[in-house]
C-alpha cells in the first residue's frame, strides 16, 4: 500500500512495451541492492565520467541551509554501484553522461562549469533524453539522498520528521475511547440480510 | 511416486494455505504443502534497515516484474485500465507485504445479486462464516474495538486498537464536524504482547516488513504452529501441474524443485491456494484430455471475473506539522459511512475510507519534488504536512476482466507467465469518483488546505479475487459452497480466487476465515477421502 507512484505503470515484463531505445530501470534493479550511506568509490566510471556524474547529481539536489547536496552524500558513487550490479543500466548512464558533456560544450567541460551552467545543461538533457538515463539518474539520486542518515538527521532538525522511527519504533498515546461517544450512540449502520 | 500419499496436499503457503495446513494438522491430518517461494529472511525485511525505502523499491518491490525473485513469474497487464499487480511469492504469500487492514465483510456483501440486482450472491451467508472469523481472528491477533455499528455484534476477540496519533486525531475532527460515522481501523497487528509475539512499537509503513512480527503475516501467525503440528512444508517447489488418477480424482502435483528437477507429491485431497493469479494459472496449466480447457473449468470461468477493488489514495496538506511518520501505516481511523447501497447515489454498493500516516521522504520526493533549486522548498512544504487516506470500494464481477496464460513471458523453469485484462466498469467508475469526492470532503473538514488524489487508473493490484469463484451452480461457478471443485470431488480451491465478490474492504480477513471453514469441511468429510470416522 505504501509505495511510490513512480513505481507504477509496470504493466509488462521487461521485453514488452516502451520505445526500443528506452531502458526502464525499474525492471533491472530488483536484484541490485546497494546499501545507502556506505562510503564507496567508483567501480564503473573513470575519473572524467565520475566527475561529470558528481556535478550532475549536485544539480539535481543542491545543498541548502545546512542540508547537504546529493553529491556530498555519495549519490554519484551509489549510482555507479547500482549500474555495477545491473549491467543493462551501464549503457543508458554512460550515454547520458556523454550527452551531458556535449551539451556543456567545450569550454572547460561539464564538471568544471558553475552550478547555473551545469543546471542549464541538465535541463537540456532532460528535454533531449530518450534513453531513460535521465529518469534513472534522477530517481537513483533521490534514493541515495533520502535514505542517507545525514539527510534524515537534517529532516528531523528542520521538519521534525523522525526518519529513524520506522526502524527504531516510537512511543504513542493509546487510543482514547471517549472520542467515540457520539458514534457509539449512532443507530446500526449495516444492512440486515434475511 | 515413491512415498505413501499424504492426507492433504496444500499448494501455496500464503495466507489461505497457511490456515488450511495448520487447521487440518491440528485435527490430525497428515499435511504436506508445496510453496514456490522461500521463507523471508527477516534480516532482509526493509524496515530492519535505515534505507528501508530504497529496499522497498528493489528486492521488496511489490511488482514481481520489478522484484524478480526466483519464485516470481512474469505478469503482463492489458485492458483499458491495466492493473499494477502486487503479489509476493513466498511463505506467507502476499500477506508479507500487506498493511494489515483486517475488516470482516458486511452481511450485505454476501447478497449482492439479491439486494442490488448485480453480480452474484455468495452460496453462504455472513452468519455461516462468522464462527470462522472468530477462530481466525484469535489466531492472527486483531486490533480493534467491539461495538462497531457497521457490523453485527460479535465475540470480544479483539486486541486494543492501535494508537491513532495526530493524523488520526485530525481525521476524527473532520468526521465529527461532518457528523459521519468513524471507527478505529481493525488491523492484524498485535498492539499488546499476544501469543508469543511482541507488541507493535509503532514503526509504521507496515508493508515494508515488520521486524517486531507484530503484523499478522502468515509466516509469523499460522506457519510456526503448523510446522510444530508436523506439517511438511516444501519451499522452492514450483508446481507444474496438478495430477489426476485414472478415475479423474486429484492425485497430487508435479513440481520443479529448487534445482529444476521434476518431483511429484501425492495426497488424498488437494487444496489449491495460489491466489487470484496463481490459482487460475495452475488450473489452466493442468489441462488434459479430460479437462481440455483447464482443470475444474467446465464452466469456462477459471480466470474470469477478476475483481481488484476500486482503489485510490487522497492526500490532504495541513499548514501545521502532522507527525506523519507516527503510527501504523494501514489505518488510523476509518469510515464506512458510504458502505451500503444508497438509492440516492448513481451506483450500487459502497466503499471504505481508511486514514493512514503521511508519505515518507523518498516516496514523497519521487511524487512531488522537482529536481534543482526548488527541490528543498517543495519537499519542505509537503513532508510532515500531509495525511493519506486509503480508499477501497466494491468492484462488480465482469467476465471481460480476466487472467490468461502468457506464453511469451516465462518463469525460470520455462512455464508461462500471466496476462491480466481489466477495465473499470461503469458502476466501479462512478463509485470511485464519488469515493474520491468524499475523501476530499473529509480531509477538508479535518483542516487540509489542499487535497490531491491518485484518481482511478492505473489500478492498484493488491486485491486479486474471484478467478475461480464459488457458487451452487456448476455452470456459473468453479467451486461449491465448501470450496470444493464442481468437476473434481477431492480438489478444493480455498483462496482469494474463490470469493464470488470482494466486498468494499481489504479481503484478507475473509479469505482466511473462508479457508478455516474449508479446512473444517475437509475434516468433516474425511470418511470420503480417508475412509475412517
Amino acid at each position: 500500500m505504501a509505495y511510490d507512484r513512480r513505481q507504477a505503470d509496470v504493466v509488462a515484463p521487461k521485453d514488452v512495451g516502451g520505445g526500443a531505445q528506452y531502458t526502464d530501470y525499474r525492471l533491472e534493479v530488483g536484484r541490485a541492492l546497494v546499501p545507502v550511506g556506505v562510503p564507496r568509490g567508483f567501480n564503473v566510471l573513470d575519473e572524467r565520467t565520475a566527475a561529470t556524474l558528481r556535478g550532475w547529481v549536485e544539480c539535481l539536489i543542491p545543498a541548502r541551509d545546512g542540508r547537504p547536496s546529493a553529491a556530498e552524500v555519495g549519490a554519484a558513487e551509489y549510482i555507479d554501484a547500482t549500474v555495477d550490479s545491473a549491467s543493462n543500466l551501464r549503457e543508458p548512464l554512460l550515454r547520458a553522461i556523454d550527452r551531458l558533456q556535449e551539451l556543456a560544450g567545450e569550454a572547460g567541460g561539464f564538471a568544471s562549469a558553475d552550478l547555473a551552467a551545469r543546471t542549464r545543461a541538465v535541463r537540456a538533457l532532460e528535454l533531449d533524453d530518450t534513453s531513460g538515463g535521465f529518469d534513472m539518474v534522477r530517481d537513483f539520486t533521490y534514493e541515495a539522498y533520502y535514505a542517507h542518515p545525514a539527510v534524515l538527521a537534517s529532516l528531523q532538525r528542520d521538519l521534525s520528521w523522525d526518519g529513524v522511527a520506522p526502524t527504531r519504533g516510537s512511543d504513542m498515546e493509546p487510543f482514547d475511547e471517549g472520542l467515540l461517544q457520539r458514534v457509539r450512540a449512532l443507530p446500526r449502520r449495516y444492512k440486515e440480510v434475511r | 511416486m515413491s512415498a505413501e500419499p499424504a492426507d492433504v496436499l496444500v499448494v501455496g503457503a500464503g495466507g489461505a494455505g497457511a490456515v488450511i495446513a495448520k487447521r487440518l494438522a491440528e485435527h490430525g491430518a497428515e499435511v504436506v504443502c508445496v510453496e514456490q517461494g522461500d521463507w523471508v529472511d527477516r534480516e532482509k525485511l526493509p524496515k530492519a534497515h535505515v534505507d528501508w525505502e530504497v529496499r522497498g523499491r528493489r528486492y521488496w518491490a511489490p511488482h514481481p516484474n520489478v522484484r524478480r525473485w526466483p519464485s516470481d513469474y512474469p505478469v503482463a497487464s492489458f485492458g483499458d485500465n491495466p492493473i499494477d499487480v502486487y503479489i509476493y511469492n513466498a511463505v506467507g504469500g502476499s500477506t508479507i507485504g500487506f498493511a494489515g487492514n483486517y475488516w470482516r465483510f458486511a452481511p450485505s456483501d454476501f447478497r449482492m445479486r439479491t439486494l442490488d440486482g448485480v453480480g452474484v450472491d455468495w452460496p453462504l451467508r455472513y452468519e455461516e462464516l462468522e464462527p470462522f472469523y472468530d477462530v481466525n481472528e484469535r489466531e492472527v491477533g486483531v486490533a480493534g474495538l467491539i461495538g462497531d455499528p457497521c457490523g453485527p455484534p460479535r465475540q470480544p476477540t479483539l486486541l486494543p486498537p492501535a494508537p491513532v496519533g495526530r493524523p488520526g486525531r485530525l481525521l476524527i475532527d473532520g468526521y465529527e464536524k461532518l457528523g459521519w460515522y468513524w471507527w478505529p481501523t481493525e488491523q492484524a497487528i498485535t498492539t499488546v504482547p499476544y501469543d508469543g509475539r511482541q507488541a507493535c512499537d509503532h514503526r509504521g509503513y507496515c508493508p515494508f516488513g515488520c521486524p517486531q512480527a507484530s503484523l499478522g503475516t502468515a509466516d509469523v501467525t499460522y506457519w510456526p504452529k503448523a510446522l510444530e503440528l508436523g506439517v511438511r512444508l516444501i519451499t522452492n517447489a514450483r508446481v507444474r501441474s496438478l495430477t489426476l488418477d485414472s478415475r479423474g480424482r486429484a492425485q497430487g502435483a508435479v513440481y520443479y524443485d529448487s534445482e529444476g528437477r521434476i518431483q511429484e507429491v501425492t495426497a488424498r485431497v488437494v487444496v489449491l491456494c495460489g491466489g487470484g493469479l496463481g490459482t487460475p494459472r495452475l488450473l489452466m496449466l493442468s489441462d488434459s484430455s479430460r479437462h481440455p480447457n483447464g482443470l475444474a473449468n467446465s464452466s469456462g470461468l477459471v480466470g474470469k471475473n477478476l475483481i481488484v477493488h476500486v482503489q485510490s489514495f487522497a492526500v490532504g496538506r495541513f499548514e501545521d506539522p502532522v507527525e506523519g511518520w507516527h503510527g501504523t501505516w494501514g489505518g488510523t481511523v476509518s469510515t464506512r459511512q458510504f458502505y451500503e447501497t444508497d438509492q440516492a447515489r448513481d451506483y450500487v454498493r459502497g466503499f471504505i475510507m481508511s486514514g493512514c500516516a503521511g508519505y515518507s521522504p523518498l516516496n514523497l520526493a519521487l511524487q512531488l519534488a522537482p529536481w534543482g533549486q526548488e527541490h528543498h522548498e517543495v519537499l519542505d512544504r509537503y513532508l510532515n504536512h500531509e495525511i493519506c487516506m486509503y480508499l477501497c470500494g466494491d468492484d462488480l464481477p465482469e467476465e471481460v476482466n480476466r487472467v490468461e496464460l502468457d506464453w511469451e513471458h516465462r518463469d525460470r523453469w520455462g512455464m508461462p507467465g500471466v496476462k491480466t485484462f481489466y477495465r473499470l466498469g461503469e458502476n466501479s467508475q462512478r463509485l470511485g469518483e464519488d469515493m474520491i469526492r468524499h475523501a476530499h470532503q473529509v480531509l477538508e473538514a479535518a483542516g487540509a488546505t489542499s487535497v490531491r488524489d491518485f484518481g482511478l487508473s492505473p489500478i492498484w493490484g493488491w486485491h486479486l479475487m474471484a478467478t475461480a469463484r464459488m457458487g451452487d451452480d456448476p455452470a456459473s461457478s468453479v467451486v461449491d459452497r465448501y470450496n470444493q471443485a464442481h468437476d473434481v470431488p477431492n480438489l478444493y480451491i480455498a483462496d482469494s480466487s474463490s470469493l464470488p465478490t470482494g466486498g468494499g474492504v481489504n479481503p484478507t480477513s475473509t479469505i482466511q476465515a473462508l479457508a478455516a471453514r474449508c479446512a473444517e469441511h475437509i475434516w468433516e468429510v474425511r470418511r470420503d477421502w480417508r475412509g475412517d470416522h
